[in-house]
């Protein structure tokens, strides 16, 4: 099953819910009604714990792993592992974030766990001093660096207002489950890189996004397509300077926040890096395009 | 008795071949050997003589390697050439492959003297630059000399050969295979077989490693080279062993000590198979006669006597060795005067031109250094050319300078951003190097060697020139040197030149392809300081701060 039929799948859903005569009233209204009839997102926001307990009690206020993890599935997980730096630095996610979340999927049954990411420094460096090749190996994982463009193949994005068409990782498109495991950072030309920014790490041909219209509508045309099953984002360290690489000031929120709608993660996490949702070109743009909630007055948040 | 000694050679030979490949392959793939990896270019008297002239010391652990094969020649004659040279046994592979059995082995006897004359210019290329950098310092203008010993040296050449052809050429056929294997769907075959995926986990790891594709511009040219040297054999097996070789020269010239003598009984039928057989065409004519300068000591003669008529002594033997060189006084003085050419001529190469216009000494603009190179004019010298550094950063971005250093440079490393960047972590060059051309450093010190300088190209950059979102080069900076400044609302790439080190990753990093709209280039170098006085400028910069983005302000789209 690709992605593609998953986020097909969850359209149509979404469509049937918001009726047929939502549609008529244009893009943005349908939206709100699609969002309406499917009730409010709720995000599980997990505070004062070690980083394990937070991911736990995360992902079980949302009814556990065992909601998107079925027995036999390959689960890949998408951490940000870009850069060749500590995980104190908070320029990727943190090792135990990842490792407890193999952990959950595995006892959910996963039959293979891949934890990939397209490092942007040396990936042998990034992988190694993130601590993520050690901890999610120990945990059960494959830790695949994403590096030769053989491990990719071409999609056509048909709902793309500016990404047509995107060579995407092979490993994902054949995945059952897709979790996406961001860390909150601010960046230098998107503001913030948060959950569906993180998912540039799985194109090879991302240096494409810059040089086309809007980097930002790229960001949100990707998110329209492929819409991971679940998005933990790790806030346990933020890096608030500096970004998307640092050395810079790190923040200590402590938390990790989960949900299924990824914009409304998004738009939880930029306040941890005191940005307001509308803010954020790609944040406003997915919202746009209806793949998920950003007004904060909108989202359940359930604090565990 | 003969036969098991030729046995033995082979044996001997197929061995240090494979623990050449073996160590070379391992340091490749960064696991830790019991022995160094260098050690042959350890053991080569000419790239350790020449280490240490460039450096006017002594290096200890040039000489533990380099002075058991000058014994060994001393006793025993060309013994390296015939048992251990991996060199000598990749020519008699491939002339076994290619069924080049060579022609009339008395061929041309003439050419012999040849590899004399090159070990004299050599030699030259060696001692003169390192003497006149004595008198340097003394205050006479600094000179560069052309080090042939690394374009000539076969131990130099054939580790260079494996650095810039083979390994490229292994690595993309496994990369290939690995790709095609993925493309068929086998890591979800072995995926569904728990058992499988467990047996072939370190296979894969494997594969990772060494499917990683590698690329060194103008690897054809060091291919050509060496195929040229086996496509010699068609001439003469051995050509370049018998003819051309300096370090065999320099060997069989020590060799003239050595007691072990051929005894060739009254038995002898003059059938004349010795005399073919011989791979260099030591026996000449007379198989009562042979030249110990150029015999190997094979002992192929010994095995295919028929009426094993040969036997080999230590002492005096009835058979006539000669142990002429051969040489006359005015192809010597020949030697000597390319010698001195190879020194002066690339004083008149447009490297120097470079060097001349540029602020540094010695250094074009796209000259970029690896961290911890000398300076200019003693890397030159220093670098052997062996290509370790190369084959050995994991971001294949050190390549063989072709005309930015000008003459004297070719071969050696230079930093290619548009390849890779030199990766902020890493220190591998540095660890690798056997002449410390590149001396090793620390992670710590790398925000204060300062290779170079970036330069955003604005007329090509996505956010100068188009008013784009992008600032790709900022994110990949490790060293916060590259700023963003808003105008009309939207970041642009600035450099601070005083952060900068040149690393290359911005370069490397810009989605402007191919001519990326940020260069760096040799400017702001500063190997010609002490690391002390590298980290005092870089103090005086001051703490990076590009500052964070914060709430405020709706400034893109």
């Amino acid at each position: 099953m690709t992605q593609d039929e998953i986020s097909r799948r969850d359209f149509l859903r979404r469509a049937a819910a918001a009726g047929l005569a939502v549609y008529g009233i244009g893009e943005l209204a349908g939206l709100d009604g699609a969002a309406e009839a499917a009730g409010p997102p709720t995000i599980a926001v997990a505070s004062k714990k070690s980083p394990a307990q937070l991911v736990q009690a995360a992902v079980n206020a949302l009814g556990g792993m065992k909601q998107f993890v079925k027995p036999g599935n390959t689960v890949v997980l998408k951490p940000n592992v870009a850069w060749a730096r500590k995980p104190e630095q908070a320029a990727n996610t943190n090792p135990e974030v990842v490792a407890e979340v193999v952990r959950l999927c595995k006892a959910a049954g996963a039959r293979e766990i891949k934890v990939i990411d397209h490092a942007i420094d040396l990936d042998t460096a990034a992988f190694k001093m993130s601590g993520i090749q050690d901890a999610a190996e120990k945990a059960g994982a494959r830790v695949i660096s994403a590096r030769s463009q053989g491990m990719y193949q071409r999609v056509n994005l048909s709902r793309g207002k500016v990404l047509k068409s995107a060579d995407v990782l092979r490993d994902l498109m054949r995945a059952d489950v897709c979790i996406n495991l961001p860390i909150a950072k601010v960046h230098g030309s998107t503001k913030v890189t948060l959950g569906i920014k993180n998912l540039m790490g799985v194109v090879w041909d991302r240096g494409a996004w810059h040089q086309s219209a809007s980097l930002d509508q790229c960001i949100a045309d990707f998110a329209v397509q492929f819409r991971p099953k679940l998005t933990i984002l790790d806030g346990v360290r933020t890096l608030l300077t500096n970004g998307p690489k640092g050395p810079g000031k790190v923040g200590t929120p402590g938390v990790v926040v989960a949900g299924v709608d990824p914009v409304a993660v998004d738009a939880y996490g930029a306040t941890l890096l005191n940005f307001k949702p509308q803010d954020i070109g790609h944040i406003k743009l997915a919202f746009a395009a209806g793949v998920g909630e950003m007004r904060l007055d909108r989202i359940k948040v359930k604090h565990v | 008795m003969s036969r098991r000694l030729r046995g033995l050679r082979r044996t001997s030979q197929l061995v240090f071949l494979a623990a050449f490949v073996v160590l070379f392959g391992l340091a490749a793939y960064l696991v830790a050997t019991p022995i160094p990896p260098d050690a042959f270019l350890r053991a080569d008297p000419l790239i350790a003589f020449s280490g240490m002239a460039s450096a006017r010391r002594v290096i200890l652990p040039l000489l533990w390697f380099a002075i058991p094969v000058l014994a060994l020649s001393l006793a025993l004659g060309r013994v390296f050439c015939g048992w251990v040279c991996p060199m000598g046994t990749s020519i008699d592979l491939a002339e076994r492959l290619f069924h080049m059995r060579g022609q009339r082995p008395s061929r041309a006897p003439q050419l012999r003297r040849v590899k004399f004359y090159i070990l004299v210019a050599v030699v030259l290329t060696i001692i003169l630059p390192a003497a006149h950098r004595s008198a340097g310092e003394l205050g006479i203008a600094q000179t560069v000399g052309l080090s042939a010993v690394y374009w000539l040296d076969p131990i130099a050449f054939l580790t260079r050969t494996f650095a810039l052809v083979v390994l490229p050429v292994v690595q993309w056929f496994v990369g290939l295979a690995n790709d095609s294997l993925m493309g068929f769907g086998y890591t979800d075959f072995v995926g569904r077989h728990d058992w499988l995926a467990r047996a072939i986990a370190p296979v894969q790891t494997g594969l990772s490693v060494v499917s990683r594709p590698v690329y060194f511009r103008l690897g054809v040219f060091t291919f050509a080279a060496s195929a040229g040297i086996i496509a010699l054999g068609r001439l003469a097996r051995r050509f370049w062993c018998r003819n051309l070789c300096p370090l065999g020269a320099l060997l069989g010239f020590l060799g003239k000590a050595s007691p072990i003598r051929f005894a060739v009984s009254d038995a002898c039928t003059r059938c004349m198979r010795c005399v073919n057989e011989c791979k260099v065409g030591a026996i000449t004519d007379d198989p009562h006669a042979y030249r110990g300068v150029e015999c190997i000591e094979c002992y192929s003669c010994v095995a295919v006597c028929p009426v094993s008529a040969i036997s080999i002594t230590a002492g005096r033997a009835q058979t006539h060795r000669d142990d002429r060189l051969e040489l006359d006084r005015r192809r010597l003085l020949q030697a000597a005067g390319v010698g001195v050419a190879a020194i002066v001529l690339p004083k008149i190469d447009w490297g120097q031109r470079l060097a001349a216009s540029s602020t540094m000494k010695f250094a074009g603009s796209k000259l970029i250094r690896p961290p911890g190179a000398l300076p200019e004019e003693s890397f030159v010298t220093v670098c052997v050319r062996c290509g370790e550094c190369m084959r050995i950063c994991p971001e294949n971005a050190l390549q063989p300078a072709f005309g930015e250093g000008g003459l004297e440079a070719l071969e050696t490393p230079i930093l290619v951003p548009q390849v890779g960047p030199c990766a902020q972590p890493c220190t591998l060059c540095g660890s690798v190097c056997p002449t410390r051309a590149i001396e090793p450093f620390t992670v710590e010190e790398k925000p204060h060697l300062y290779l170079g300088t970036a330069i955003v190209d604005r007329s090509m950059c996505i956010a100068w020139a188009n008013d784009k979102q992008c600032l790709v080069c900022q994110e990949a900076c490790s060293y916060i040197a590259i700023l963003q400044k808003q105008i009309d609302g939207l970041g642009r790439p600035v450099i601070d030149e005083r952060i900068c080190v040149g690393c290359g990753l911005c370069e490397s990093a810009c989605p402007v392809a191919p001519q990326r709209a940020i260069h760096v280039y040799a400017t702001g170098d500063k190997r010609h300081l002490s690391r002390g006085e590298q980290a005092a400028i870089r103090r005086q910069a001051g703490e990076p701060q590009r500052g964070g983005a914060t709430g405020m302000g709706d400034t893109s789209g």
